[in-house]
């Protein structure tokens, strides 16, 4: 340390002047306290509501998450399965006998709804088993069809 | 309870005002009014910590908190320094004491240091400390803090050299 440095630490030093501690030192120190503690109070106040409402979004869009994933559509069915009306055990009727596709799809109305979703039947069955009512629809017989 | 941690922290405070001030003033330059919002703001961080530093070290952390708000004050616009062409507050010879006056020259030349070195100087020749404890209140590397205080005391040789000059 040399001349200038010892000089410095002298001159801080002296500098010292005494400064008491005055009421109005107190006064603004509680006031700054007062001032901290409750912005410190509003800070945590928003940080809880905040929380509580990520918390909330959290628990409103994962139920509806859920609702999402639902099937919207029915499994398709397969092409040879007919109506459930149908009994499986009565073999469709066709002339030769060689084929071994029922005749799921009568003619029916154009646009009306089927169940195989293919609504193409090259052959018709020729007669309706007595008994499977409502089953198989005689060509051009619309009202039978739903 | 909370009264007892109350007359604690007034008494504390009360005795160590004095000292803490002048530091501050040093920290910041001079300025009392600065130095006394210095430490006013870090009276209040202390009183929130104050059950757990009571017992221990009120004073440093108190200078702790001083000193990173002095280092950082060039952010801060209420503190920003305005470059003149003369020194304010030149001693004028005949009205004021010496020791006055030397006072003001100090403050003065602290004052056009950047704050980094002036804190470091102060730490380093006011407070005392190693540069290791220097570095710690500044948040730098041992290196860096021993340089600003080489250069603060450098420049503050200049400056009280330039002041003590004769006017012409």
């Amino acid at each position: 340390m040399d001349h200038f440095e010892r000089q410095l630490v002298r001159m801080m030093r002296d500098a010292e002047a005494p400064a008491p501690f005055e009421p109005r030192h107190r006064e603004r120190l509680w006031a700054g306290v007062r001032v901290r503690r409750r912005k410190r109070a509003a800070r945590r106040a928003v940080g809880s509501v905040l929380a509580v409402a990520g918390l909330s979004a959290g628990l409103f869009l994962l139920p509806g998450h859920v609702t999402r994933v639902e099937p919207g559509h029915p499994r398709p069915l397969p092409g040879t399965s007919p109506s459930p009306a149908v009994p499986p055990a009565v073999p469709p009727a066709t002339p030769d006998g060689a084929s071994s596709f029922p005749p799921a799809t009568p003619d029916g109305p154009p646009g009306a709804p089927s169940s195989s979703g293919t609504p193409t039947a090259t052959n018709p069955p020729a007669t309706s088993t007595p008994g499977s009512e409502g089953t198989e629809t005689p060509s051009g017989s619309p009202a039978d069809a739903s | 309870m909370e009264k007892g941690r109350a007359r604690e922290f007034d008494e504390f405070v009360a005795a160590r005002w004095s000292a803490l001030v002048h530091l501050a003033r040093l920290l910041v330059g001079g300025d009392r009014h600065q130095a006394e919002d210095l430490l006013q703001e870090s009276l209040v961080k202390l009183w929130f910590v104050w059950p757990r530093v009571a017992d221990g070290a009120p004073e440093p952390y108190v200078r702790k908190v001083m000193v990173r708000a002095a280092a950082r004050s060039r952010q801060r616009r209420w503190w920003g320094e305005r470059p003149v062409e003369r020194m304010p507050e030149a001693a004028v010879a005949g009205d004021v004491s010496a020791d006055v006056a030397e006072r003001s020259r100090l403050e003065t030349a602290l004052a056009r240091l950047p704050p980094k070195q002036r804190v470091a100087v102060v730490l380093r020749y006011y407070q005392d400390l190693p540069e290791r404890q220097v570095a710690e209140a500044l948040g730098c590397p041992v290196g860096t803090a021993r340089s600003h205080a080489a250069r603060g005391v450098a420049r503050l040789r200049q400056l009280l050299a330039e002041m003590n000059e004769p006017v012409r």
